[in-house]
């Protein structure tokens, strides 16, 4: 499947602005296999266990780097690298209209902390093509996975003008998604989305949150998508 | 450093090319040197019946059984008759409920792994044994909607909030089986006979409409399957090149 999108997102996680990215839509699937509900914060993953209602996996994530120099309210804090998260998943359809889900990656790179991410959705089929989901997300972030991003060492302080802030692990977001798709016929499929993310704990506590962003984080996105099959004869 | 990476990552893509290309080759090669095969078909002993969309809790899927409507007989007859221009079947005889058992793991790299069962059944329970292939046809998988799999012949219904879909499938798989070495020589799922459905599932299906309930329904779901399997059953064939195409 290819296919193109956009996302209207925060600039940085924490940041009270937002900017708007392409996305590019790539997906594999084994021929003759179905696409399956997917969530935008889903992290790419393969099911290497899928026993119908129960799936599960490795996932990775990439985190990518944030640079001090592309937004003002970063300057002096420095450049954290592109982080690469990898992990597992698993996920339990009690019914198959209710997709329970869970994540956990640890990081590499521009960050070496542990990520958890729960998250449920229920998926109602209003009719064959037209699919509405949403549901709850949580969060959770050890200290090597939020100090990167939002703890202000001493130096960082003098050329930033934040507080020092030591930034710890532990309940980092809860959000909401919801999702809508489309399938015009079998090859083609739009769908749009919204997240939003509360951030909690040292991630909202952070000065760098309290006073140049804000703990409340949506992301607006949309796509459209072409599948196909190629076989070699 | 980066001109050495560069250099493996040609040198591994000439080599996946290359052993791509003679695994082709061998492939043809043995197809070609094919002249009598038999026969095996276990698909049609039991059908399936699913819910998906959106069902009741604890909605767990049935099965029936259905040997007496003859599906796998009438697999053997449709093959029988596509393949006998380019080779000579000959009939055999076979435990099908021991093909049927057959099921794939829940964990998809044991599958790749592990030795294809089938052959080992062949080896062990088709007779006469000495034919030069076997083509082996079994029960295909698929997802339905989001946490159903359904396999093989079945009736499934997908509800949706404001219609519910009724569609039959016969999801099956094709080996061709080398009757000396009972190496897997060819293995294909059938694909789905048109690309206009929207309850999307992986093999041969179609929509059931109400006609489908009432008196006589056994009947119509048995025409209807065994269309199904008439078909497809060309069009697999040939993607296998074991017959000229539909």
């Amino acid at each position: 499947m290819v296919g193109i999108g956009g996302e209207y997102m925060p600039d940085f996680v924490g940041s009270k602005n937002s900017k708007f990215l392409p996305i590019p839509i790539f997906t594999i699937r084994r021929a003759g296999s179905i696409d399956q509900f997917r969530g935008p914060r889903d992290s790419a993953s393969i099911a290497l266990l899928d026993v119908g209602n129960f799936r599960a996996g490795p996932a990775f994530k990439y985190v990518s780097s944030r640079k001090s120099d592309k937004y003002s309210e970063l300057t002096g804090l420095g450049n954290v690298d592109a982080a690469y998260e990898l992990g597992g998943f698993v996920e339990y359809y009690p019914v198959d209209w209710l997709r329970l889900r869970s994540e956990l990656r640890q990081g590499f790179g521009g960050h070496t902390g542990t990520v958890a991410d729960v998250s449920a959705d229920v998926i109602v089929p209003l009719i064959q093509r037209l699919t509405i989901s949403a549901g709850p997300r949580f969060t959770w972030k050890s200290t090597n996975a939020t100090g990167p991003y939002f703890g202000v060492d001493a130096t960082q302080a003098l050329a930033s003008g934040l507080p020092v802030y030591d930034a710890g692990g532990g309940a980092h977001s809860v959000g909401f998604g919801s999702q809508i798709s489309y399938r015009i016929n079998p090859q083609w499929e739009v769908h749009a989305y919204v997240e939003y993310e509360k951030l909690l704990g040292d991630a909202a506590d952070s000065p760098l949150v309290k006073l140049r962003g804000s703990s409340n984080q949506t992301t607006v996105g949309l796509g459209a998508s072409y599948s196909f099959d190629f076989r070699i004869r | 450093m980066r001109r050495i990476a560069f250099l493996w990552v040609g040198l591994a893509a000439a080599c996946i090319a290359l052993g791509a290309a003679a695994a082709f080759e061998t492939r043809a090669t043995k197809l070609q040197a094919i002249k009598t095969v038999g026969i095996v078909s276990a698909i049609g002993e039991e059908m399936s019946l699913t819910q998906a969309g959106l069902t009741a809790l604890g909605n767990a899927g049935q099965r029936v059984s259905i040997s007496a409507w003859g599906l796998d007989e009438l697999i053997v007859q449709q093959a029988t008759k596509l393949l006998n221009g380019r080779f000579r079947v000959q009939p055999v005889n076979y435990r099908r409920a021991a093909f049927a058992a057959i099921r794939d793991s829940a964990v998809a790299p044991v599958n790749l792994l592990r030795s294809d069962p089938f052959k080992e059944l062949v080896r062990s329970d088709v007779t006469p044994q000495g034919l030069d292939a076997y083509i082996v046809i079994t029960r295909a998988r698929s997802k339905l909607g989001n946490g159903r799999n359904v396999e093989g012949v079945g009736l499934a219904e997908y509800r949706t909030l404001l219609a519910d879909y009724g569609l039959i499938h016969a999801l099956y798989e094709v080996r061709v089986i080398d009757g000396k070495t009972f190496d897997v020589i060819e293995k294909r799922a059938a694909a789905p006979l048109d690309n206009t459905g929207t309850v999307r599932i992986a093999g041969p299906s179609g929509p059931v409409d109400e006609t489908f309930g009432g008196p006589a329904s056994g009947e119509r779901l048995r025409a209807a399957i065994a269309d199904l399997i008439t078909r497809s059953l060309p069009v697999t064939l040939g993607d296998m090149h074991l017959i000229d195409g539909p």
